[in-house]
């Protein structure tokens, strides 16, 4: 906790004088529409009110992510390590790749509302459009850029499929596989809030739009800062699991 | 000189009777339409200590890749054990200069994964961890079984490099500058682990080099190369000394010196007629 508060001391501090500032215009000036901008006190209020509603909402958006994502992450990393090591295949399907993967979600929607039954499967559809590609194309990226010592070093302890693809190609492409899916993460969640803005009847996105239909402010923005902590607790976790994936890049020798 | 030829007689008549490990027969490789290798024969005796010396460039490393079946030549065959090994690599064990380890694995489970391709399923998990531990017992390494690549000093690395070619098992190993980059004091006490694994397991081992000292300490035989590209082989000098070696004793006699000055002689009488060529070069385009 003490080495938290060394490293994110500076960062306190910004946060408790953009309260301040908040709480000072909000109460002490006219600039701003109390409406549109309650002060602090009444959205802290709105957010323990809405407490239960929110986690609601945040279990029901976790039932449309994990899924979406966990089938992103297993097709991604399983398609890129299959196309990274056969670059014939890879070959014959990148201009595919380079045309499908830079798509805008949105253009997906009616085809996903239309070919899928409900809401969920239409919006786990388009989440994992949005989690695939970074994963998958930073699994492929990783796969090619697979330093040539490790090749020749697997090679000449006679390394085959599975130990070579587990202990060798999967841990020396991490780096990418990992950076494609912080990139995925934060696109998911992107996505996550504004296909429930338009269809969803509960959800972190939801949440948001429904009182922002009935100009309850306080609500919305109890909403948004809920949203934020979550996805902030999401990329902690997130960057927490990588530096421990990763930690052979980064260790110190016993000589110096 | 003539006392060091006389004895050269004497060794190359004891090793008639040994069988060849690897047969190079007219060797050439090239890499993005650069020749990097010509006209290679190269026979290696088993139980042989090779030495390959040359300045960068010379292709020394190139053919010891070529060797071990991880590049294919260009033009030419290599035989180990009598067998092509342009199929399938050759049962060897290799040690290169600064990665022959993992980085995501310790000590222990780099030799294990390597152990394991050996042994297919006959051990358990619990004996190959106890095989891995006794080679790096061997080499002075029992307190970093649990040791990461990162973690360890460039000797304890190579320590464990050649560890875990030694718990390949094979009779053959192929070592790329494996020293290079140590501090004198380990240096000397890996080419003594080294030659020791040589001397009394009889095993057959090519090592690239470019100092003059290491490979007349190590080698039953020198191999020269020409500065390239593209390398040639120059020369191959019969070293006189038995084995096992006096280090101490060997560095200090008359013959020794000797031999360094002559191997010294003949790389820098190479260098100097490169640089020439370079020389010549130079100067006519200057003339147009």
């Amino acid at each position: 906790m003490k080495k938290f508060f060394s490293i994110y001391i500076y960062t306190t501090i910004i946060t408790i004088a953009l309260l301040a500032l908040w709480f000072y215009i909000t109460n002490f000036t006219g600039w701003l529409s109390p409406i549109i901008f309650p002060s602090p006190e009444i959205v802290v209020m709105a957010f323990f009110k809405a407490l239960i509603e929110l986690f609601q909402g945040f279990v029901s958006s976790m039932k449309l992510l994990v899924p979406s994502f966990v089938l992103a992450l297993i097709l991604g990393i399983g398609g890129g390590l299959f196309f990274g090591l056969h670059p014939k295949s890879r070959k014959i399907l990148t201009p595919f790749f380079n045309a499908f993967s830079p798509l805008p979600l949105t253009l997906f929607i009616p085809y996903a509302i239309a070919l899928l039954p409900t809401f969920e499967l239409a919006s786990i559809f388009i989440l994992f459009l949005a989690a695939f590609w970074p994963i998958f194309l930073g699994t492929i990226q990783g796969v090619l850029l697979v330093d040539n010592h490790f090749w020749d070093n697997a090679k000449t302890i006679g390394l085959q499929q599975k130990d070579l693809i587990l202990k060798v190609i999967i841990p020396a492409s991490s780096p990418f596989i990992l950076s494609g899916t912080g990139t995925a993460l934060n696109l998911s969640f992107l996505i996550l809030m504004t296909a429930e803005m338009f269809g969803a009847k509960s959800g972190m996105g939801y949440f948001i739009q429904f009182y922002t239909d009935f100009t309850q402010y306080d609500y919305v923005l109890a909403g948004l800062i809920f949203n934020s902590i979550v996805i902030l607790l999401v990329m902690f976790t997130f960057e927490k699991i990588k530096k421990r994936i990763l930690f052979w890049t980064n260790l110190k020798n016993e000589a110096n | 000189m003539a006392k060091v030829l006389d004895r050269v007689y004497t060794v190359k008549e004891e090793m008639i009777n040994v069988r060849n490990k690897i047969e190079a027969k007219s060797i050439a490789f090239d890499y993005d339409g650069v020749e990097i290798l010509k006209n290679i024969d190269l026979t290696i005796k088993e139980g042989e200590f090779v030495v390959f010396m040359g300045p960068s460039g010379s292709g020394k490393s190139t053919l010891l890749r070529l060797l071990t079946g991880l590049a294919q030549p260009k033009k030419g065959e290599i035989l180990v054990n009598g067998h092509s090994i342009a199929k399938s690599l050759p049962d060897s064990a290799v040690v290169f200069q600064d990665y022959s380890l993992f980085p995501w694995l310790t000590a222990e489970e780099n030799i294990i994964l390597a152990l394991k391709q050996k042994l297919k399923k006959s051990k358990t998990k619990q004996e190959l961890e106890h095989l891995a531990q006794s080679y790096l017992l061997l080499v002075q390494l029992g307190h970093a079984f649990k040791k990461y690549p990162g973690e360890m000093s460039g000797g304890m690395r190579q320590r464990a490099a050649i560890a875990r070619a030694l718990s390949l098992g094979s009779d053959l190993m192929f070592m790329d500058e494996p020293f290079g980059a140590l501090d004198p004091v380990t240096r000397i006490q890996l080419q003594d682990l080294i030659l020791q694994v040589n001397y009394e397991q009889q095993r057959t081992i090519a090592f690239v080099t470019h100092d003059a000292e290491e490979a007349i300490i190590l080698a039953d035989r020198i191999v020269i190369f020409s500065p390239g590209p593209p390398g040639s082989l120059v020369e191959t000098i019969n070293v006189p000394f038995p084995k096992p070696r006096n280090r101490k004793k060997l560095i200090e006699s008359l013959e020794f010196i000797e031999l360094r000055n002559y191997i010294l002689d003949i790389m820098n009488k190479g260098i100097f007629e490169k640089l020439e060529q370079g020389h010549e070069i130079r100067s006519a385009g200057e003339g147009i």
